[in-house]
């Protein structure tokens, strides 16, 4: 994908997952049963739910519990990563000894038992999405740093720092710009951008199985909002139960496609030249 | 590190220590909430200090640590407090480890066969892009259809039954390998571990020599390509447990969500805590994969090094 086309995807896809997460409305639109299952050529944009609930409700809202905490755990690790990398340029065998004790560590717990030890411990007053998402950004972080301690080791490390300090270049201008921008860039945005497509997935999941379950969901208060995950649990009824809901199953399917190319763009668009 | 063994050290040393921590790290946030243990735990039951008295709730921390690993290393693994409520955890978890590990074992197949065939050479760059779209779906939709199909070809008993088991597995096992960028990741973390070593002066030197790149390479990125191995199975671990939930599969991930969903400490120690073991298992692998490879390099003949060179 050419870096201009990636860029410019990036900017509309994330634009719209951060637009419908501010407009979305606090509560769902009054039900009109009327329009129960109404086409999107019926009831323009969208569609309606079996309720005649205008889709779009559950887009927006479904945006709205993912956006932040998403971002949150991107940029989370796009920084622990960040730091992995620098560690390994600054040389000190000790720092990097206990950043490689904790990626070995954290590294070894698998991710998911985890995240539900935590989602079930937590008191129902804390349950978000965020924290889930802060958790799994933590766990997935030693990925992100092992990668960019290789980048940075490839590099030279402290070696590669050394030599542009001989060039006259100032410590700071060698860390942010030599190092991160133009080599760890690639690889730390890669791995934000793959937290932040699998936060939307794990959000969906977890509120998928809940709601498949009859419970409540750990990362949202179902009786107020919709997540993406009451889409593809209606839209399933349409393949398993002959229920006239295949536009409501197309749109989560769309709407995974369009998480899944915010994170494939923001890639593309910050690889190197 | 510099010593060749230390990092196979430190893994065996987590390795065996992941069984003795996950409890107690649960052990720890459960009483790191706000309120007490058993009412958090009960959440307003009635007789709650009776119950917090048999779970051995009522005498603090390490005491329920203590208690719960030393049966634990007995073999009893008590009884599910919510889930399946009074069935003894062991029942529950014997035959569901098994079903996890022929899910993961199966789910590793595709992982070996496109990580064996990208260090030979033999799947073009040109087909990435197919592999990583693959991989961009979310395990969760293809086991959406796949248990759709199922229940409308077997009918909803059938598909829940044992009979489904199988089919079951196998299915899981190939979403798992392929999708969350599980397949595409192996192909392309290969063919990238072979490629930057392939660029070696010791491999031109042995090809001069009329000696196969691969036998000379393999030794010195199998640490590596283990490293690989290791987190990729993790993320198939974590991935069974949503794919075992939504294809009703009894194993380790489905009771681990079943417990979450029932606020059932017992059983969610327990999975958990299999989990970990499972997890230990494949560090302990790695290590000795290491010291195996290091013992290989280290029987190799060594080549005097000129003096001013």
């Amino acid at each position: 994908m050419p870096r201009n086309l990636a860029l410019l995807l990036a900017f509309l896809s994330l634009g719209l997952l951060l637009m419908a997460a501010v407009v979305a409305p606090e509560r769902r639109t009054v039900e009109a049963e009327a329009a129960a299952f109404a086409s999107p050529l019926d009831l323009p944009p969208l569609g309606a739910d079996e309720r005649g609930r205008p889709l779009t409700d559950y887009a927006m809202q479904g945006a709205h519990i993912v956006a932040v905490p998403a971002l949150v755990a991107g940029l989370l690790v796009t920084l622990l990563g960040t730091a992995g990398g620098l560690v390994r340029c600054m040389g000190s065998e000790r720092v990097e000894s206990l950043v490689s004790g904790f990626r070995e560590v954290v590294g070894a717990l698998p991710r998911m038992v985890v995240l539900l030890v935590v989602a079930m411990l937590l008191p129902l007053e804390w349950r978000s999405l965020l924290a889930l998402a802060v958790v799994w950004a933590l766990l997935a972080a030693p990925g992100a740093m092992d990668e960019a301690a290789a980048v940075a080791g490839r590099l030279g490390g402290a070696r590669f720092v050394e030599a542009l300090r001989a060039h006259g270049f100032s410590r700071l201008r060698i860390y942010l710009y030599h190092v991160v921008a133009l080599n760890l860039r690639p690889v730390v945005v890669r791995q934000g951008a793959e937290t932040l497509m699998q936060v939307v997935f794990l959000e969906v999941a977890l509120s998928y199985l809940a709601l498949a379950a009859g419970e409540p969901s750990f990362t949202h208060n179902e009786a107020v909002t919709k997540s993406w995950a009451d889409l593809l649990y209606q839209g399933y009824q349409a393949i398993a139960m002959d229920v006239p809901s295949m536009h409501v199953l197309v749109l989560g399917l769309a709407l995974v496609a369009v998480t899944a190319l915010a994170a494939v763009s923001i890639s593309s668009a910050a690889r190197a030249r | 590190m510099k010593r060749w063994w230390a990092q196979p050290l430190v893994r065996a040393v987590v390795a065996l220590a992941l069984p003795f921590a996950v409890p107690a790290i649960i052990t720890l946030l459960i009483w790191a909430l706000p309120g007490s243990p058993a009412d958090n735990i009960c959440r307003g039951a009635t007789g709650c200090d009776a119950l917090a008295a048999r779970w051995n709730l009522d005498q603090g921390m390490v005491h329920f640590y203590l208690a719960w690993m030393g049966d634990a290393l007995r073999g009893d693994l008590g009884r599910s407090w919510s889930a399946v409520q009074g069935v003894g955890i062991r029942e529950l978890l014997a035959p569901a480890v098994p079903v996890t590990v022929m899910l993961i074992s199966l789910s590793v197949l595709p992982l070996f066969l496109g990580a064996a065939l990208a260090g030979l050479g033999w799947i073009p760059r040109r087909f990435d892009p197919i592999f990583q779209a693959v991989g961009l779906v979310p395990a969760m939709v293809p086991a959406l259809v796949v248990y759709a199909v199922i229940t409308l070809a077997m009918g909803a008993v059938a598909a829940d039954g044992s009979e489904s088991l199988l089919l079951k597995l196998f299915a899981g096992a190939l979403i798992l390998g392929t999708t969350d960028g599980a397949l595409s990741g192996a192909i392309t973390g290969t063919r990238s571990v072979f490629d930057n070593e392939r660029k070696q002066q010791y491999v031109l030197v042995a090809q001069l020599r009329g000696e196969g790149v691969l036998s000379n390479t393999l030794p010195n990125v199998a640490g590596a390509l283990a490293g690989q191995l290791r987190a990729r199975i993790l993320h198939l671990l974590s991935g069974a447990v949503i794919v075992e939930a939504v294809l009703r599969i009894d194993g380790l991930g489905d009771f681990l969500w079943r417990a979450t969903l029932h606020q059932d400490f017992g059983l969610l120690l327990a999975a958990a805590t299999g989990f970990a073991l499972v997890s230990g298992v494949i560090l302990l692998l790695q290590a000795s994969l290491e010291v195996l490879v290091a013992w290989h390099q280290r029987r190799a003949p060594q080549v005097p090094v000129a003096v001013g060179a």
